[in-house]
């Protein structure tokens, strides 16, 4: 009898459950777009963050060169060591290597450029270059990924030519040069090259002031064949704390379980340290400018998101709780004659709670897949990516649902239990 | 000339045949009773005769105008205009007083005035209770509510469906007394009741069965029979 | 009484004496209203908030003297920095660039102001201590610090490149960022420059302001005209970066609020149907009693824009504590009044219930009267 009363409870009642269950995915839809937005969220503004550019800089232990901000002199270049070009490809053999999202080496020295032009950098690096693994898997890398803001006029250079050179845009105007042009340098040794001008780029930054040329090209210039002096590294991390802290200053100060955990998070100084690992007499240091900006605005943007989610859920719940109690007044009269009839509290109380169970059940399925969809919707639009699914949303979605409706119905239920048969038949 | 005049009146709801050729007619100061058992029609007719529904086909005509072929809208203005109507189930607006309840039926159907509400309230004995939300009603007290209202807009035709319905002994009387006086003072009434205590109080007394008027030869005062066979 | 003012008093009862029923719907009303409030508000702030996040990336504009010059006069950048706006530049740091000697060692040194540069360039870590004001007390390069042995606290002296006399200076603190600034020495702008002989001089100004890469680009444009001297140029780095991610996270907060605010808008309506729906009795009542459709669904639409309105009212203030509470914990700063918004919530609040009111109504008018007032 109780199954017949709840089929005949359903499927008459089945508008206004209809809108209840409506209710209840779209509840649960958002739910579960939202919490699968927030965990991927931060993977997602970090890979943007990388727009930043590097946030490792690989230089050789013993090195100290002095480099130099907006033309000014150079006292000297530094004597000696240099890291292996073919080491560079160890950066993606460490414990992190899918973090390193972008990496170039590069050689530089100064050239002449003509009278009045004794003290151009000339810069030697990857481009957007080829690179076997040890692993035997290729992959894609250079300036190009590295620096994205660089706009450019002209043409990039090909890695593989022989003179190719990108001028800055600064260094460009002052020498009347446009993408076509040859431009004859002189080294510091005297010898004097000859490069063509492919393209004139705008970083907007002191490059601007400075040639670009293949690596290979200033190698041969510069009797440094497979050198490089510094390798730039933008890589995924997670934000620096204490412990991250500690242990950028001294990383034998650890106990070995906090090194052990240390070592396994993306830290910016643990990714460094791996990287010292792979590339043999290297010192990393992250870059602090980006390193700890980066850290700051993927917190925030973490905790925004999951602030927005706590309100929106606390809206779709009391939406979702409000929409019930309504309906469960609506149908005070049904009710009461059910208790005339003799149903006892716990009748009446299992009748409604099965209905709202079963409505809820099916409203959260077809929630739970169509907030998979919003999910999609939004990763796509914002980030031109997929979000990805987080399993663990489920048990949350489902504890969710259950909450809510048990909330929802709290004051309907009460009221229910509160009737007075007689009352609600005659009409009061 | 009649007050009110049903020729060959029928209502037909798909294949239901729920009124069928009805001939009626009413005088006015006249207390007519419609009894039947559940299913003859007599709802149906109370309902085409308080302007809350169109016969399929026949004449209905009310102070000599012919409304059987009025529009809805027109409908709703002849029975605020003309119709005073009482129910079964007292159907108050459960958020307002008992004079804010009179003075509803008053707002539609021109102005509302709280002194002649108060006073139509006092007619059925009910002064003190006027500031009462019906919550605070007896049943009895309800429907005299109701009648009050009914009777404010000083209606041509006073319809009471099984008014005594819902109410026991004590109430029933008194609200029947008050049917009473207002018959006395010339007012006329159709009234639909299976009681024939309620039956015998009424001049006149027409049967339905079926959707037809079984007893057209003779409809006075032979209801008690007719109710109790 | 008048025929408005008993309209009023029907409407006012309906509300006050059907308590339960009505704060039900008025809950709803001002969940949405709270929500959409505090959702704009935010969508509207991140721009600002994440913008000013985006500073700790440090200087977005420069201040360069044109053409060949190596130096350019404080007076200028003064004038340059007078033409930005004052509540939107975090800071603008001087420096000057030249050569120096620490301990008889030929070194590069940068002249500035550090108060500026703790403001511009807060990514700076130092060892040790800031210079105290007023000192002439200077901060290494952690680089340079490595090379010379020397310690936060140490005394070292300092004599122009090619000159006379010598300073002795304390090392306050010493600085560690990764980048170039680990190559020089900082000294105070005043000192470095009275060392120099080249009083009122700089190399460059680094400033860091709040603005999106269009308004910046439009104070260049001012500045290149109205201070010739002077060559302002973005760094792009930091400009187009961020505007991407802003772009980005803009969006992200666009389409949630969009996807919320749907929701939560059905719940509204959906509420508010179930309540009218409810007094279908009522309303068959009244058609009995001669009233037309149209006054009832007017009754009804003045019950529903009177909750529209107080839950509109209660949702913007909530929503408006809501954001202000997100941009303090999130951002560590408040947020003003926004009263287009607020207007907004109200609207659509009174908007959307006015709506979900009528939709029943009307259904229930199209009924008869014989129908309801028969029972169900």
């Amino acid at each position: 009898m109780f199954w017949q009363m709840l089929k005949g409870a359903l499927v008459r009642q089945n508008r206004k459950m209809f809108m209840v269950a409506v209710t209840i995915a779209l509840g649960v839809s958002l739910t579960t777009a939202m919490l699968n937005v927030m965990l991927d969220v931060g993977d997602k503004v970090n890979r943007e963050l990388k727009a930043y550019g590097a946030n490792i800089v690989v230089t050789p232990r013993a090195a100290s060169v002095l480099r130099e901000i907006y033309g000014l002199e150079n006292s000297s270049v530094g004597a000696g060591q240099y890291l292996q070009e073919s080491d560079v490809g160890k950066l993606k053999t460490i414990f992190w290597s899918n973090n390193i999202v972008a990496f170039a080496p590069s050689l530089e020295t100064q050239v002449a450029v003509g009278p009045g032009n004794a003290n151009v950098v000339m810069v030697g690096t990857w481009f957007t270059r080829q690179l076997e693994l040890p692993t035997g898997e290729t992959v894609e890398t250079g300036i190009k990924q590295l620096k994205s803001w660089w706009t450019v006029e002209g043409n990039w250079v090909k890695d593989t030519s022989v003179d190719e050179a990108m001028v800055g845009t600064v260094l460009a105007g002052k020498l009347n040069i446009k993408p076509g042009d040859k431009m004859e340098v002189s080294l510091p040794d005297g010898l004097r090259q000859t490069v063509r001008v492919q393209g004139v780029f705008n970083s907007g930054g002191a490059e601007d002031e400075q040639i670009f040329v293949t690596l290979p090209f200033i190698q041969k210039s510069l009797h440094l064949g497979g050198k490089v002096s510094k390798i730039d590294v933008s890589a995924i991390t997670t934000p620096e704390n204490e412990l991250a802290r500690k242990a950028a200053h001294d990383p034998k100060s650890l106990s070995l379980k906090d090194w052990e955990t240390w070592y396994c998070t993306a830290y910016v100084s643990s990714i460094s340290y791996q990287i010292e690992e792979a590339v043999s007499g290297s010192r990393a240091k992250p870059v602090r400018q980006v390193a700890e900006s980066e850290g700051t605005i993927l917190q925030k943007t973490q905790l925004l998101m999951m602030l927005i989610t706590i309100l929106s859920l606390a809206g779709s719940a009391l939406g979702i709780s409000n929409l019930l109690t309504a309906n469960m007044m609506e149908r005070s009269r049904e009710f009461g004659l059910l208790k005339a009839l003799g149903a006892t509290d716990g009748d009446v109380l299992l009748l409604t709670l099965t209905e709202i169970g079963l409505t809820g059940l099916v409203g959260g399925v077809a929630g739970y897949f169509l907030g998979l969809g919003f999910a999609q919707i939004i990763g796509q639009n914002v980030f031109g990516s997929a979000v990805a699914i987080n399993v663990m949303v489920i048990p949350w979605v489902f504890v969710s649902v259950i909450l809510i409706t048990l909330v929802g119905s709290f004051p309907a239920i009460r009221m229910l239990l509160a009737l007075r048969p007689a009352a609600v038949l005659h009409g009061r | 000339m009649s007050l009110l005049e049903l020729q060959d009146v029928s209502m037909i709801y798909g294949n239901v045949k729920a009124l069928q050729e009805i001939d009626l007619t009413v005088q006015q100061g006249e207390w007519l009773a419609l009894m039947g058992p559940s299913g003859s029609g007599k709802t149906t007719l109370m309902n085409i005769i308080g302007c809350m529904d169109k016969a399929s086909s026949g004449s209905i005509m009310l102070d000599g105008v012919d409304f059987s072929g009025v529009t809805a809208r027109n409908l709703t203005m002849l029975r605020r205009d003309k119709i005073g109507l009482v129910f079964q189930q007292f159907h108050l607006v459960p958020y307002l007083t008992a004079v804010e309840n009179i003075m509803v039926a008053q707002y539609y159907h021109s102005m509302p005035d709280e002194e002649e509400a108060l006073a139509a309230l006092d007619r059925v004995g009910l002064k003190e209770r006027a500031r009462h939300l019906p919550s605070q009603l007896s049943g009895g007290e309800q429907q005299r509510v109701c009648i009050a209202r009914a009777l404010i807009n000083y209606p041509m035709l006073i319809l009471a469906d099984e008014p005594t319905g819902n109410l026991d002994e004590t109430n029933a009387k008194l609200v029947l007394e008050f049917f009473q006086q207002l018959h006395r003072e010339g007012h006329t009434i159709i009234m639909v009741t299976h009681d024939p205590r309620v039956a015998e109080l009424a001049e006149r007394c027409v049967v339905l069965e079926h959707g037809r008027i079984i007893n057209r030869k003779d409809q006075r005062m032979v209801c008690r029979e007719e109710a109790i066979s | 009484m008048t025929k408005q003012s008993m309209y009023f008093t029907m409407i006012w009862h309906a509300l006050l004496r059907r308590r339960s029923r009505m704060f039900i719907a008025l809950l709803a009303v001002a969940i949405g209203a709270t929500v959409l409030s505090g959702l704009v508000t935010i969508y509207y702030d991140v721009p600002r908030q994440m913008g000013q996040e985006f500073r700790s990336y440090g200087a977005n504009l420069l201040l360069l003297p044109i053409g060949d010059q190596p130096v350019l006069a404080e007076t200028q950048m003064i004038s340059a920095v007078r033409l930005l706006p004052p509540d939107k530049l975090i800071g603008i740091a001087p420096y000057l660039y030249d050569h120096i000697k620490v301990n008889e060692q030929p070194l590069l040194v940068a002249g500035t102001r550090f108060e500026a540069v703790k403001k511009v360039s807060p990514y700076w870590q130092i060892r040790g201590t800031w210079p105290a004001e007023d000192s002439e007390e200077i901060v290494l390069g952690a680089e340079v610090a490595e090379r010379l042995q020397i310690e936060p606290g140490q005394l070292v002296t300092l004599a122009a490149a090619d000159s006379d006399g010598d300073k002795k200076v304390k090392v306050a603190g010493i600085v560690k960022t990764g980048g170039s600034e680990e190559n020089f020495v900082f000294v105070d702008l005043s000192l470095l420059q009275q060392l120099l002989h080249k009083e009122g001089m700089i190399s460059v100004a680094q400033a860091s302001i709040t603005a999106n890469e269009t308004e910046l680009t439009t104070w260049t444009q001012t500045i290149e005209q109205q201070v010739p001297g002077v060559a302002p140029r973005l760094v792009k780095q930091v400009t187009q970066s961020e505007h991407t991610v802003l772009g980005k996270l803009q969006a992200l907060v666009y389409l949630v609020t969009i996807v919320v605010l749907l929701l939560t808008l059905i719940c509204v309506a959906t509420t508010m149907m179930a309540v009218v729906t409810e007094r279908r009795k009522e309303i068959g009542l009244k058609k009995a009693l001669g009233a037309e459709n149209r006054s009832i669904i007017l009754e009804f639409l003045g019950e529903g824009l009177a909750l529209g309105t107080l839950g509109g009212l209660m949702g913007t203030v909530l929503g408006f504590f809501f954001a202000q509470g997100v941009s303090i914990n999130v951002f560590g700063r408040g947020i003003s009044f926004q009263p287009l918004i607020a207007l907004l919530a109200l609207f659509v609040s009174i908007g959307v219930t006015g709506l979900a009111c009528l939709i029943p109504v009307k259904i229930a008018t199209d009924v008869e009267p014989a129908i309801v007032l028969r029972g169900e």
